[in-house]
């Protein structure tokens, strides 16, 4: 397989058959991301992002620039769940949640301004963000987490 | 409905992978991501119309997804859609040994 470099910008879409206020309760509550995010419990609030791992150790913390529930909500990104990526710049992610008006929402997640932190880039690209949208498409559409 | 829409939707990304120009759209954003139409069809012995005919596919498959950035309009590669499949046949059992199988493939046509 060709590996391709770091992008520095990276767009995922996914549909998923739910209410744009579920999603967004899905994303922003600790006791529902803590079910399809690498087991992160995320509190987002209108100023504060705070992720914590399963035994408190603090994963992510940081400002929350826009809330705008339940349709937009964009925030830094501090990879501090790995000791190799603690030191690199902040990055930024942004969630759209666009209503289909046929019961399902299109979700839409930026993760940009990478240029700071191209090991965080690699290690999020593809089965990164895939692996935690595809679950919590599956947790949404199925009320089970994928295995 | 669900399951018809769920058909629907891998119908159009398989429609959309079953077309060698597509597949080297996807190839070309695959190696660098967030490129412009004009980018794009600099490699390609096609027109502007046909290109941009072959990208509105993918994006219609949800394959590409196109953003505006000042006066561009950026192309980038959404992979999702291939998960979905990927994760309707194999699940975290198997995936090793498919792995397994994809790199002798590699490692064995590389060195030969």
């Amino acid at each position: 397989m060709t590996t391709a470099t770091a992008q520095t910008t990276q767009v995922y879409q996914i549909f998923i058959k739910a209410t744009p206020e579920q999603i967004w309760e899905a994303i922003t509550t600790p006791e529902f991301t803590a079910r399809y995010f690498h087991g992160a419990r995320i509190q987002v609030t209108a100023d504060h992002y705070q992720s914590n791992g399963p035994n408190g150790e603090t994963w992510g913390d940081g400002p929350v620039f826009e809330f705008d529930a339940p349709r937009r909500l964009v925030h830094q990104w501090r990879s501090l769940y790995d000791p190799d990526l603690v030191a690199e710049e902040p990055s930024r992610v942004t969630w759209e949640i666009a209503d289909q008006d046929d019961g399902t929402c299109l979700l839409t997640v930026t993760h940009d301004r990478l240029e700071g932190a191209l090991k965080t880039a690699a290690s999020v690209a593809g089965p990164g963000w895939m692996g935690v949208l595809s679950s919590l498409k599956t947790l949404l559409e199925t009320g089970e987490p994928l295995t | 409905m669900v399951t018809y829409t769920r058909l629907v939707d891998d119908d159009r990304v398989f429609k959309a992978l079953g077309d060698p120009t597509r597949r080297h759209l996807l190839d070309r954003l695959f190696e660098r991501d967030g490129r412009t139409l004009t980018e794009l069809e600099s490699e390609l012995e096609m027109t502007r119309f046909g290109v941009m005919k072959h990208l509105r596919l993918l994006e219609e498959a949800g394959l590409v997804v196109a953003r505006r950035q000042g006066r561009e309009k950026l192309h980038f590669l959404n992979p999702v859609p291939i998960r979905l499949i990927h994760d309707r046949w194999i699940d975290k059992f198997t995936e090793h040994r498919v792995a397994a199988l994809a790199d002798l493939k590699s490692e064995l046509e590389e060195s030969a």
